[in-house]
């Protein structure tokens, strides 16, 4: 291995294995399958759903730059384009709701069994 | 455990840094799913994003970095600030699950997170690593994506925009108000 | 390719046509650009094209899966007439959002790289998440879109996740690179590979509501719009197979060993679920949301067997599933407004149950045939295209020596067959006062073409075979 070479790889990616990240991206993961989980208010629901979204962008990046290959963060790219796309129509959803039943409770939407 | 502490110590500033910004990130999401109060949420689900980003410049990804803040913290994290106070929803007074749904999810999920650990950690996980001579360090650079961007994925790229277009008339249909409809 | 580019720009057309004061235009101009889209699907025929840098691949069998799938939303969108006396409905953005929402289906169906898939997922998604909750005022329909938009958007966290830790494993978006990894493994396949695999096939497995991530579907399927509810479950389903059989016969048939034995599970626990508790609905949307969960365990006997006849197997079924289901929710459509009609001047039973169709027969034969040919077809009954599917289907897990699997299918058709019969036997043996029914020409001839498409596939079943 040469020093010059040396300089132009980050130090994260010379010092902290991939592992780490892998298992920084899984628990944050399971933090947002949780918060999906436990929380009844359709708006922390869906935040924990974005929390997902951000672990598998993290995942896909620490995989790329480890691997120097550039079509993880193309994806990376359209996962957040996607994004922001659900997110106008969900919250569109979620005002729609409020509109007719003054509450964003999941709990309170029994008209079908859930 | 110690051979962990050894190569602790060997860190420079920059593999501090990743340690500090890997536990903040982790306690924001913690705090996005704990906080009573949903603009709480919001605020530390913005902090998250900013953790995320400074691992992405440490991972040499400086463009997907700006873009997480603009697209994520400034636009997304807005619109659902701006909903949550559309709504006036200040305070949570319906946590109306009870706590063995919740500990149960919570026990599921955590078991869940152990064995995915486990697995990944693994040795037959075979998780790939740098190779010094082949790597380059200008793979996250906007110059980079962006020619990949408008080659290889040119067709994804642009059948993206039709999402878009679903996106935008599907809310603005739903999110019309109709004649008789009950104002805010 | 065509149909993509194409629909993509007659969406545009159509919302701008849905400026101009006369709504009468919208629909003939929709059925048009479905018809030209379906035409020029054709033009690539008997040519295999890769387009794009290899983004997209068009040869014989994504022509016949896009032309199910044109040809259904055709005859859905057919049975729209009903928006046009709708004051509040707003048929130009439907029709904008149907066409767009094709684009996603096409691209699931002929993807090559997992980003297609993905972006193509996503707008069939979000498309179906409007179209779900259209009916705003209505509390049914917005709880059901707000179901399916948080359940469907967790789940593309998890198929983005398993896509994640492919690329990972494989280093590859493209069905070739993780192919070539997966058949060729110097040290034996890492970890991270399964548990992505898992994860996208746990992903797309909900979206074509296999048990156990089925319990969307019935709340859905009952909360939209009945119309809505016809394309959800043709459309959506054929694009979803259409995906899940390119990725697993391209991408995954080297680790076949690995995956059969969990789809296998998943199929048995997808007919037992689905057809069981059919039985026990009173409202016949609801069972239709059960019975296409059922349908859908017969389309997974295919890829957990997979080999050299399923390719045609999926085909013909879905194919056969889905004219089936488009005649008995376009006679519903018409079942349910008379009798909402009536309900209001008299009250009576629920619109949407199995006594609604009580004698529907005697007054309206047409409309009563055409029922009891697509549930005799859904159920499977010989001379119907149902059958043929089945006896695919069937033939499939045979080569592969599933018996057990056989076992399940056959006993849990025998339990179709039940409630499909509810149906016939409300129709054609109870007594019930059922006005006729005006039926539109427009609709009769969908109608007839429906019921005449069944009843020729099962009777020469060959007409399919060789065109892929």
């Amino acid at each position: 291995m040469q020093p010059t070479q040396n300089v132009l790889i980050p130090e994260v990616i010379q010092q902290i294995p991939l592992t780490y990240y892998i298992i920084i991206s899984t628990a944050l993961f399971v933090i947002g399958i949780i918060g999906v989980l436990t929380r009844r208010n359709a708006i922390i629901i869906f935040m924990s759903i974005e929390l997902m979204l951000n672990a598998v962008n993290l995942l896909l990046i620490a995989f790329s730059s480890y691997r120097s290959d550039s079509s993880g963060q193309v994806f990376v790219f359209f996962i957040m384009a996607v994004a922001a796309a659900e997110v106008s129509v969900g919250l569109a959803i979620i005002v729609m709701i409020y509109r007719n039943t003054r509450s964003i409770d999941v709990g309170l939407l029994n008209k079908l069994k859930w | 455990m110690s051979e962990f502490l050894n190569q602790f110590k060997q860190l420079t500033a920059t593999g501090y840094l990743f340690w500090v910004l890997a536990i903040l990130a982790l306690l924001s999401a913690v705090w996005v799913v704990t906080a009573r109060n949903p603009i709480h949420s919001v605020l530390a689900l913005i902090a998250t994003f900013f953790c995320l980003s400074g691992h992405y410049i440490l991972l040499n990804a400086q463009f997907l970095a700006a873009v997480n803040i603009i697209v994520y913290a400034g636009a997304i994290m807005v619109l659902f600030l701006f909903t949550i106070m559309f709504l006036n929803l200040r305070r949570e007074d319906e946590e109306s699950k009870t706590n063995l749904t919740k500990m149960a999810a919570v026990v599921v999920g955590g078991l869940l997170m152990v064995m995915l650990i486990t697995i990944f950690r693994a040795k037959s996980a075979q998780v790939p690593t740098f190779n010094p001579v082949s790597f380059d360090s200008r793979t996250g650079l906007v110059e980079n994506l962006g020619s990949i961007l408008y080659s290889d994925y040119i067709l994804p790229f642009e059948l993206a925009s039709v999402l878009f277009l679903v996106a935008m008339v599907g809310a603005v249909m739903l999110g019309k108000r109709e004649a008789g409809d009950r104002h805010f | 390719m065509f149909p993509i580019v194409l629909l993509s720009v007659f969406g545009i057309l159509l919302l701008f046509l849905g400026f101009l004061k006369s709504r009468a235009i919208l629909l003939p101009a929709a059925l048009l650009f479905l018809l030209v889209s379906l035409a020029v699907n054709f033009i690539d025929w008997n040519k295999t094209y890769l387009y794009f840098n290899g983004m997209l691949l068009s040869d014989n069998l994504s022509m016949v899966f896009t032309a199910i799938v044109l040809g259904s939303a055709f005859m859905v969108v057919a049975l729209s007439g009903s928006f046009m006396e709708d004051e509040s409905a707003q048929p130009a953005e439907y029709y904008g959002i149907l066409l767009f929402s094709l684009v996603g289906a096409l691209m699931m169906i002929g993807f090559e790289n997992l980003i297609m898939l993905f972006v193509g997922v996503e707008i069939l998604s979000v498309a179906m998440y409007v179209l779900t909750g259209s009916d705003k005022r209505n509390l049914r329909s917005n709880e059901a879109a707000l179901k399916y938009f948080l359940m469907g958007a967790f789940t593309t966290g998890i198929m983005l996740f398993g896509m994640a830790l492919l690329y990972g494993a494989t280093g590859s978006f493209t069905l070739g690179g993780i192919r070539a990894y997966a058949v060729n493994p110097q040290v034996g396949l890492s970890l991270l590979f399964y548990v992505g695999l898992l994860m996208l096939l746990i992903g797309l497995l909900f979206k074509v509501s296999a048990a156990p991530f089925h319990f969307w579907t019935p709340d859905v399927y009952d909360g939209a719009p009945t119309l809505f509810t016809a394309f959800m479950s043709t459309v959506v389903k054929t694009a979803g197979f259409a995906a899940l059989f390119r990725l697993l016969s391209i991408s995954f048939s080297g680790v076949y060993t690995f995956w059969w034995t969990i789809l296998a599970i998943i199929t048995t626990l997808t007919l037992v679920a689905g057809n069981i508790t059919a039985v026990y609905q009173n409202s016949f949307k609801r069972m239709m949301a059960y019975s296409s969960i059922s349908h859908a365990g017969y389309l997974l006997i295919g890829l957990a067997a997979l080999g050299q006849q399923t390719k045609q197997a999926i085909v013909f079924y879905s194919l056969a599933y889905s004219v089936a289901t488009i005649a008995a929710f376009g006679v519903l459509l018409l079942v349910a407004r008379q009798r909402n009609a009536e309900t209001i001047t008299s009250g009576g039973s629920s619109s949407e149950s199995f006594d609604a169709f009580n004698g529907l027969a005697r007054q309206n034969p047409l409309l009563g045939f055409a029922m009891a040919v697509s549930m005799l077809s859904l159920a499977g009954i010989p001379l119907t295209a149902g059958f043929w599917g089945k006896f695919y289907m069937f033939s499939t897990a045979v080569e592969r020596g599933q018996i057990w699997l056989l076992v399940v299918a056959v006993l849990m058709s025998a339990v179709g067959i039940y409630y499909y019969f509810r149906v016939i036997i409300a129709m054609y043996f109870r007594e019930g006062a059922t006005a006729p029914i005006r039926v539109a020409p427009f609709y009769r001839y969908v109608l007839v073409v429906a019921t005449l498409l069944t009843i020729g596939l099962g009777i020469a079943p060959g007409l399919l075979e060789g065109l892929f």
